[in-house]
Parts: C-alpha cells; structure tokens; sequence
C-alpha cells in the first residue's frame, strides 16, 4: 500500500491504495466516482477517459501510483457542482446522448479539444473523438453538439 | 386520434430527453454503477471447448485460493438448470455436455475481484472432446454430431416454409433470373456496457436484484423456474442500459447472480463480465447464409422468387426460431411477387450463440432479396430503383410472403424522395469526379420492418401514471430503456395530454415490484405499444383532474370548460384557476392513480401455414418502411471503401420527436455501416478470433459518415398514436445499399460480407479468380 | 500487489533498476498494460519512465532531430520541428492508434514492444534513424534496422533503457509519404503499410528512394532493388510498377484474421503506385 496525494476534481486528495490499483478502480469502487466507465479494460474504447492535468488519458491503463501529484478530473468534476459544462449542455440539448455510456469519456475528449481548439471543424472535432467509441449515435449529434459547444464558447464574453 | 396529444405544439418537436442531464454529468447509476459494503464479486468458468463430455470440474484448487469463498457446479443448482424463453434448452451451469466455448461450467464467489480472477484460473476440467458441427448447412446433414440428442428435430432447431402460386417452378419460365448466395457475418452487440448485475438475498427471504436487461419481467420467470424459486421472492430492477439492442433480451448474469447471492444471505453479490467475456458468452446476431433466385419478364416484372436462409443459431434456441421466422417474413421484400417459394431455418451448431439483434433476422433477408434485386437489374440493363418502383406492392397486394403491407404506399413515397435526390439525379456527374486510384458508386435499398410480437403472443403493456400530493405526476416505465429514449417518450406522451412542462414529471425505471409486466424491450414496440398505453393512462388522469377541477369552481361549471395550463386547471371564460396542488388534495390516493392496459392490433391474414409458425410470431400487422442510398469510394489500390454520402428516408408513420427519432435511424445506420464494412466475429470450428475490441472492429468516429435523415409522415391508423416502430428498420438499409454501390464500382458483387479491403480487392480482380 | 516506481530523473532509475532487476518498465502503459491484463502478474514490480526528465528531450542537435524515448505520440504529432522536418513520422502518429493512446503511449514503447505492425517503425527506417540506449556505465548509439530483431525482440539488453532517437534531417523539398491500411480509420492495427522518403533532383528524377513496410514480415521490410528501381528516373506508372513487382518479391507477410498474406503481398506494391499521384 502507498499514500497517495493528488487533485480530484479541484479538491486535493489523501489516500492510502495499493500502488498497482487501475485508476478506474480506484475512482468507481474506492471513491464512488461512478461516472468514469469501463468497457473495454484494454484502451480500445475511451470510456474510462479522465482528465490528467488537463489532458485526456485512460484511466484502465493508468495505475494509481502514477496519480501521485496530479490534477485528475473525471466527468463529475467538469462542471462546477449543479451546472452543466458548456458541453455537457450541448451534448443534452443536441440529442447527443443516448445510452449515455460513452458520453462521460467523450464529453472529457472534447471539453479536452475545445479547450486547445476553440473552434475545431467538423474533421478536426472527429479526430479529437476517434479514440472514444459509441455504440449508440452513430457520431454525427456528438459531432454537432460539440460544434454547438465550440460556438457557445466563442460567443461568451 | 387524440385531441389533446399534440395541442399547441408541432408535431415532431423536440422534446428533451429526461435522461439526458444526468448521463452527461455521470450521475445516472446504471446497474454496473452498484457496489456496496461488504460486496462479493460472482464469475464464471467458462468451457472454453465449443463440444465435449464435461467429466468433471476440478475445484478444490480453487477452493484454497485465499479470498476464494465457494465455487458452486451444476449439482449446486437447485432447480432444473433450464433457460430459455421458447425452447429452455441452455443450462445455468453445464452438467455433463459443453455446447459452445462460451458455456458457463462453474461459479466462483470471491472477497475480491482478484480473488475471484484467481479462483477462475485455477478451476480445471475433466473433458472428452466431442466432433462438433460449425457449418449450419452440414449441421443437417445425415449422421452430423447433435447439439441437443433429446430435440425431436435433431440440429434443425425451426423451419418456416411459405408458398405462393407455382414456387420455385415459375422460375422456369423467367427470361432473366438473378442468382446468388450470400454469406453474412455474425455481428456482435458490443455494448459499452457488458452484462452485468448487482444481487442481494435479504432476510426477509427476497431477493434483490439490479441488472442490465431488456426483459425485467420475463427474467424474473426464468430465473425462478431454472432454480425452482418463487418468483414473487425475486425483486428485480432494471435501471437505463448502457446499450444493449437485443443482446439483453433474456437473461445473462440473472440466474449465476441469484445463484451466488443465495449461498451468501446478506451480502451484496456484483457479477461484471469482461469484455472478453461478454464476447465469447454473449449472443450474436446470427451468420446467415442466404440462397437467393429472382426471375422477371422482359419488362422488368418480378415473377418468381425461391429463397432459402440458413441461420445459424449457435448451440441454444435464445429465440432463435422467432428469428428465422421474421426473416422468413420479410425475405421478399415489399415487393408484388406472384409465384414465391420462401424457407427459413435456424439450424444449431456448435458456435458463438445466435440471438435478437435489432432487426432480428430482417437485416439478413433484406440484405439476400436487396442484393440480389441488383444483380436481377444488371441483368435486365435496368436502373435498379425503378426496378424497384416498378415492382413495389401496392395497398391490396400482399408481399411476397403473403402478408398485406399497411401503409406500403409510404414506401413508395420513400423511394420517390431518393429518386429526386441530388446523390441520386446528378450521381454521374459525382462519380466521375473520382480521383486517382478511385472509383465511386452508389446504391440503394428498399425496406420494411414489422413492429410486435405476431398473432400469439399478447404484444401489450400496462401503463401506470401518478398523480403526486403535490400536483406533479410521477410516470412508471414499464420497459426497458436501453438507450433509445423511450422513457422520455412517455413522458412526453403524458406531459403533452395533461399540457404540463416535463419538470412537472418524474420517471420511474421498470420494477417489478412497481409495475406490471409490459413485454420486453424490443421488437420497435417500446413507444408504439407502452406509449399508446400511457396515452390513454394519461387521457384517463385528465379527465379525473378536470372533473375535480371543475367541482371545486362550483356547480354551474363542467369540465369541459376547463382547459390544463402548467400548475393549474384554467376556465377562460370566467377568468379562474384552480391549482393542481388543490385537486390532488381532494383526489384520493386511488383516484390520483391511472393504470391502462393496452393491447397492439395483430393479424390473423395470412393465416400461419402452422401454429408453430404463428408462434413464433407470424404474421405482423404494423409495418415500417424506408428506402436507403449509400454513396460510396472504393480504393483500386487497397480494396478499402468509404461511406461518403449516406441518405435514408423512412416512414415510420406519425413523428413524435424528431430528435429522437433521428437518433435511432442515425445510430442504426452506422451500425449496419459496421456490418457492411467492418464486423465479422469470427470463430472457425467455434473459437473466437475476435475476442476484444481490438480485433472485433467498430466504426470510430474517422468511419462515420454525415448523414441525412429524412423522415415522411403518412398517417398510420393502426393506433392513436398514429406512430409505428422506429428502432430497427434502419439497421437493414446499409448493407445492401453499400453493397449494391460497391458491385457497381467494382464491376461485380462480392458475395461475401463484412466488406473487407481484401473481399472488394479479389472483387477488383487484383487476387486471383474474381468470386 | 506490485510495487511501483515513478523515477523522476535517469540516477533515481538506475537506482530503482538496480533494487530490482526484475522490474517490468512502461512508460505509456499502453502495450504492457494490456498484456498484464490477460496474464496477471501480480507481484512483478513495475516502473513507470513517464517522469524521467532526461526521456523527453526534443530537439534540433547540428544535422540531427533527436526524439526523446518518453515523448509521447502526442507531443511528438505536436511539435512544430516534427511536423515541418519529419512529416514522414507526423503522418504515421497521425494514425497510430487513437488520440487517448497517443497521449499515453511513448516512441521508446512503440520501439521496445518492436511490433511489427508498430506504426512509427517505418518512416524511422525510411529516416535512416539511430536508437540511443542507456545504462548506469555508456550510452551507445546503434542503427534502427540493429536494434529490431524480430516480432517483440530487441537489441536491449539487461539493465539497458531506450534513451531517444536521432533521426537525420532529411534534405529540404523531399517527398514525404506514408500511408497505413488497417481495418478502420482510428484504433486500427496496421494490416500494411509503406514510408516512403523520395529526395529528387531540380530536374524532377528520383536522386534517392527510401522505402519501408510494415507489417509485411517479422520486422521492417526494405527492398533496395525497389529503391533502385526508382532511382534516376522519375515516379512514373512504369518504374512504380517495377518497383511494385520487386517489393512483393521482398515481402514475407503471414496471414492472420485481419487479412491473408496474398492480401498484404499484394498490397505492399499497390501502395508504391500512390506515388505516381500528385502529392
């Protein structure tokens, strides 16, 4: 077992894990971050995607041990607590949930995206997704609602 | 039709789905989101041999390993061991005789999940190798080993046979006759969130259970019959899926989890497969092998078809007759065929299972009758959709497998749009603006999808609305959303008849202690069969509140003066309001409460050659319909080919939401562009090839392409919702419309699918002997 | 339960290396991570590189690029001296994998798991590339082609690490190409694929032709008969098609469920003919 200090969702956390825990397990069983899934276990779909100093990254390929000193955020941490990030509304308001079980991983790729390109193109925006698979939409609302996101973004003050 | 269904508000508007903020912010518990203190995880051995004598399962071993709490075995199942919905020939837990490597042999309770991954590895097997059969056709043939020795039809699991006017014969007589086998693969659902479920046996003697299914109700009876419990003890909930599209029509982890939680009484039972192992153990949509001739006269008139679909149905039944009955239903399509002979068979063998897959065995006849329709007009030097124009049933004709297509008309209208289309009008001018090394074509494909379960089976729901003491309502879903929306749909059903915004709603996921059985999640009915239920639910609620409301405002006032505004009952002509909140308190809790049962209409026409048939769901009356284009690049140099344009137009009757709608039919369509393209679970001599998401491939979002939806409304007057089933029917069109576009820019049709780079590169005659 | 090890800098590794010699090393974690999964090892201990400062240099040293073996694909695919003087690369990390495992994965991974559908292998052939490797004692330098010995293996020894990349710059005005079939657009293992540095006089002929497959032998394929073929004349439907005939006889591809090896054979010349298109 290590001690473990890192940021979660804006917040520093101290615990004590075992070093070699998948940081997917550490969030949803140990801290009940749910809202990270897991479908795949081997990288090939993005649904455990978290936010590593900023950077979108794996969380079943990622060890705890390797969280030491690091801002994590996961989707529950996206938005400040009762509001929806400018891409999670779009993702609600441009019918691009479904099922919803990708939708954590792929709101975090492109909050990611938007985050380094403000205004990506329709090509761009689907590069930025392509590790990050659905089953569900067939990508063109995911596709829409984080243009519409993009445009929000630019429109803020 | 109701008056107050759409009032002051345009059909098709977008409603919002109910569902949505919470999935976006990750709160939403899906049945895989339950842990708890104390939590036990269940898993299962698996056989990992596709036919042997099971001598014995080694598990002392695995009884050692610390952490490891019980590893139970057949003997340990209380019941008969049996599951299965028609036919209950698939054991919880294999006794003496392994039919697929994905059979589940013994089930280990750990501490921990690596205990319980150490306990797994360390059960051995005591086993006899058995010849297996892997071929449905030679699963046939005389003398060929036996799935199940007890079943009276050997390794024939059903058969449907249709005729109409000469058969096969007519053939004969036809100046042009198309003909072809097709092969399709096995698809796999590969829904993000793989089987799994959350037990508890309480001290009450109930069990608790939460689980990721389409089917609460029909679980709860499975379980209870495959280990001699009494159903009512099982508490079974069933929480948004993260997708499922068929593959959790019938149980998974239910019977392993209530197994487990009763050796542990108290303790919280967490049962997840891997990925690996939703591949191997999960049903697929079944490998089909279709053999197809068309024939017509000069003029391009159909006159006889003869089709025979092989549909290989793995080891179980897993509904696999009602499959092949479907697709037996729609293999000739929604054309005027006078002389047509039509046999399905679902045959076992001895690979992955084959079960429901949106669409449940259409997109495979669809594909056999599509593809061939193209190469019968290459033959008749016709263009291939007026070919198809010219052929369409009409209102009084029946379809070829005999069946009277309502609303067929639509169809044509379908059609119509796609002829006047620009990817269609000016495609000349589009392919030959092909690139280097490029060749460009496109394609098309005419469909139908019937909604329900058939002339046997009661397709019907009971719907259950509340009037909350506050005013607010609270409506149960009593099936399964898998992801399609169609919770939110009947919330919006319930909201636009008593005219109240959706905040003023709460929703209710299907619970079997809550609501009453309403069927299963599938078979495009959820909307069409609980939404005309909850349609009239809320009908009956509005009548109540306005009939109190109206008493409250005094004598002289009846409720017909009355109209509902958010909040509040509202008579304009004397200007006075009357909160909800009033009326729900004077409303008893009975009266606050409104439950329909409503039951989808069903046919009789044509009567079933033979009740097996019927039950397994021949006939349908409710159709969809929906034509397709697909316009496609094919690399000279590589074989690989692109989506580049995608068009459907559908007509599943009235809009309810156009948002969601378009999310089904756009979903639909990439996951068949996947079957076209991509999707192959192989297993040659029943072992996987695929066994991950690595080598199993599903489109990305580089392989999506953007597509247009475009939905015709023709009045469907089978329900008041005046809507029919959207779910499925947009899974058939893409791959006969990519077929049909790449054997146009190929020069000939590749007869196998997924279209690999190195199918369509043997297509271009680049790798020896053109198929 | 495995003990893991985050060395900040190349002493803290020796160190970490030398308490345990047996220590599994990742950076990325996208290869040995998944392997973990189907064969648990549990109490093998582990150390992560992706804190070793002295991995993740990127820098312009006199004639040579030199790539540190912890930068990862993304920063790599970022970084404006490989995209201006390396597009060859660029357009192979464009297609490795997806964003999320180019974000993890490092270049020193792709070449200690020395796959050989390793999509940064090629182009760094086509390159001429050295690899830098390092222990307590030396650093030494060796040629790409040396350091891959076959599917999985490698020229690193015991107690040795992959330190970084030199690749040569390539002269200005040469034609950069690659190109990957796989089975989809992202997430895709290479079925085939070809780089393909062409340097050309002003008059237009080929002056020199580099040319590496992957995935069409246990390691890195090169022809320089194909090469030769090419050269002194211009990228032309004949000489391409010569040189297609030479590069399918060098080929040793296998089959497997993503493709047969007439499928790859056949398709290691096809892709030389995109090179008669306008780049």
């Amino acid at each position: 077992m290590i001690r473990l200090t890192f940021s979660l969702n804006g917040r520093p956390v101290r615990l004590r894990t075992a070093a070699d825990k998948r940081l997917v397990d550490l969030l949803r069983q140990d801290l009940g971050l749910t809202g990270t899934k897991e479908a795949c276990g081997a990288g090939e779909c993005g649904a455990c995607t978290v936010l590593m100093d900023g950077e979108p990254r794996l969380s079943c390929l990622t060890l705890a041990a390797q969280a030491e000193g690091r801002e994590l955020t996961t989707i529950e941490g996206l938005a400040p607590a009762g509001e929806l990030h400018p891409v999670q509304r779009a993702f609600v308001e441009r019918g691009a949930v479904q099922c919803g079980f990708c939708t954590p991983g792929m709101a975090l790729s492109a909050a990611a995206l938007l985050a380094r390109n403000p205004s990506p193109s329709a090509q761009e925006t689907r590069q930025a997704l392509a590790g990050n698979l659905c089953r569900c939409t067939g990508y063109q609302k995911i596709v829409e609602a984080i243009q519409a996101a993009a445009a929000a973004l630019e429109a803020e003050p | 039709m109701s008056d107050h269904i759409s009032a002051g508000h345009a059909p098709g508007r977008t409603f919002p789905r109910q569902d949505a903020p919470s999935k976006a912010l990750g709160a939403e518990k899906y049945a895989v989101d339950h842990y708890g203190e104390g939590l036990l995880w269940a898993g299962v051995k698996r056989a990992g041999v596709p036919h042997a004598k099971l001598r014995s399962v080694r598990v002392e071993a695995a009884r050692r390993e610390p952490g490891v709490l019980a590893v139970l075995t057949a003997g340990d199942v209380p019941g008969p061991n049996r599951q299965g919905v028609v036919r209950d020939d698939q054991p919880v837990l294999v006794e003496d005789k392994i039919r697929h490597c994905g059979d589940g042999v013994a089930l280990v309770v750990a501490e921990s999940r690596e205990a319980l991954a150490r306990g797994l590895a360390a059960i051995s097997l005591d086993i006899t190798e058995l010849p297996g059969v892997f071929d449905p056709e030679e699963a046939l043939a005389p003398g060929a080993p036996l799935l199940h020795e007890d079943h009276p039809g050997g390794n024939l699991l059903l058969e449907g046979r249709l005729q109409k006017g000469r058969g096969a014969a007519a053939l004969a007589d036809c100046p042009f006759v198309a003909e072809a086998v097709w092969e399709l693969p096995r698809q796999e659902h590969a829904y993000l969130e793989t089987e799994n479920g959350w037990a508890r046996l309480d001290e009450s003697g109930a069990i608790q259970v939460i689980v990721s299914t389409q089917t609460p109700h029909r679980d709860r009876l499975e379980v209870a019959r495959a280990l001699a419990l009494d159903p009512a003890r099982i508490h079974l909930r069933a929480p948004y899926c993260g997708g499922a599209f068929g593959g959790k029509d019938g149980v998974t982890v239910q019977s392993l989890l209530v197994l487990a939680a009763m050796a542990f009484p108290g303790r919280p039972i967490k049962m997840w497969w891997s990925r690996e192992e939703s591949m191997i153990a999960g049903a697929k949509r079944h490998p089909a092998r279709l053999h197809y001739r068309l024939g017509a006269d000069r003029e391009g008139r159909l006159k006889a078809l003869a089709a025979r679909l092989v549909y290989d149905t793995g080891p179980y039944d897993h509904l696999g007759g009602v499959v092949a009955a479907l697709g037996l239903e729609h293999a000739g399509g929604p054309y005027r065929i006078p002389h047509v002979e039509l046999l399905s068979q679902a045959v076992y063998t001895n690979n992955p299972i084959g079960g429901p897959f949106r669409g449940f065995g259409v997109p495979q006849a669809l594909a056999g009758m599509e593809l061939t329709m193209d190469l019968l007009a290459g033959k008749l030097g016709m263009d291939p959709l007026e070919l198809r124009q010219r052929n369409l049933a009409g209102p009084a004709d029946a379809s070829p497998a005999g069946v009277k297509l309502a609303g067929v008309e639509g169809l044509r209208g379908c059609l119509d749009a796609l002829a006047g289309h620009d990817l269609w009008r000016k495609r000349a001018a589009w392919q030959s603006q092909a690139g280097p090394h490029k060749r460009r074509a496109v394609g098309l494909s005419a469909l139908l999808h019937a909604m329900g379960y058939g002339p046997v089976i009661p397709d019907e729901a009971r719907a259950r609305l509340v009037m909350l003491a506050d005013g607010r309502f609270r409506v149960y879903s009593g099936v399964v959303d898998m992801g399609q929306g169609n919770a939110s749909t009947f919330v919006q059903i319930a909201a636009e008849v008593l005219e109240q915004p959706a905040h003023c709603f709460e929703l209710r996921q299907p619970d079997t202690d809550e609501v009453m059985s309403s069927g299963s999640s599938s078979a495009s009915r959820t909307t069409y069969t609980y939404g005309n239920a909850i349609l009239a639910a809320a009908q009956i609620l509005r009548a109540r509140i306005l009939r109190e409301a109206a008493a409250i405002l005094g004598p002289r006032v009846k409720p017909g003066d009355l109209r509902l505004a958010p909040g509040e009952a509202v008579h304009p002509g004397l200007d006075a309001k009357v909160p909800l909140r009033q009326v729900a308190e004077r409303l008893s809790v009975e009266r606050r409460e409104a439950e329909y049962h409503y039951v989808a209409p069903t046919t009789q026409e044509p009567k079933a050659p033979d009740q097996t048939l019927a039950l397994h769901g021949f006939p349908h009356a409710v159709y969809s319909y929906a034509a397709h284009l697909a316009a496609v690049e094919v690399d000279e140099l590589t074989g690989k080919v692109e989506v580049l344009g995608y068009v459907a137009v559908s007509d599943c009757g009235r809009v309810l939401n156009a948002q969601l709608l378009e999310q089904q039919m756009q979903g639909a369509i990439i996951q068949g562009l996947g079957y076209a393209l991509f999707e192959d679970f192989a297993a040659p001599r029943g072992r996987s090839l695929t066994p991950d998401l690595a080598t199993y491939i599903i489109p990305s979002s580089l392989d999506a392409p953007a597509m247009e939806n475009i939905f015709l409304q023709s009045k469907d007057a089978s329900s008041p919702l005046g809507m029919r089933g959207a779910g499925e029917i947009g899974i058939n069109g893409p791959l006969p419309a990519i077929g049909n576009a790449v054997a146009r820019a190929c020069g000939i049709a590749p007869r196998r699918f997924p279209l690999t780079p190195e199918r369509v590169l043997t297509a271009l005659g680049q790798l020896g002997d053109r198929p | 339960m495995s003990r893991v090890a985050l060395p900040r800098d190349l002493g803290e590794l020796w160190q970490e290396m030398d308490r345990a010699p047996q220590a599994m090393l990742y950076a990325g974690g996208t290869d040995l991570l998944v392997r973990r999964r189907s064969r648990p090892q549990p109490e093998s201990p582990l150390i992560c590189l992706e804190r070793v400062e002295e991995l993740k240099r990127l820098e312009l040293r006199g004639d040579q690029i030199y790539l540190g073996a912890g930068c990862t694909h993304s920063r790599l695919l970022a970084s404006d001296l490989v995209r201006q003087r390396l597009p060859i690369l660029a357009r192979a990390l464009a297609v490795l994998g997806s964003p999320l495992v180019r974000n993890m994965g490092t270049l020193g991974g792709n070449l200690a798991t020395a796959s050989p559908a390793g999509d940064t292998l090629p182009p760094l052939y086509a390159l001429g590339a050295w690899v830098e490797l390092a222990s307590p004692c030396r650093v030494k330098r060796l040629p790409l082609c040396d350091f891959i010995l076959g599917p999985g293996r490698t020229a690193l020894r015991p107690g040795e690490i992959i330190l970084g990349v030199a690749v040569p710059v390539p002269l200005q005005g040469a034609r950069h190409h690659f190109e990957k079939v796989g089975q989809r657009a992202a997430l895709a293992i290479s079925i085939a694929s070809l780089a393909a540095l062409i340097e050309t006089e002003a008059s237009g002929l080929v002056r020199r032709a580099h040319l590496a497959w992957g995935s069409l032998g246990p390691r890195v394929v090169t022809c320089p008969a194909a090469e030769q073929a090419l050269e002194g004349g211009g990228l032309n439907r004949e000489s391409l098609s010569r040189a297609a005939r030479l590069a399918r006889e060098a080929v040793s591809p296998i089959d497997d469920q993503r493709a047969s090896a007439a499928y790859r054979r056949r398709v290691a010349g096809n892709l030389l003919l995109r090179l008669a298109d306008p780049a």
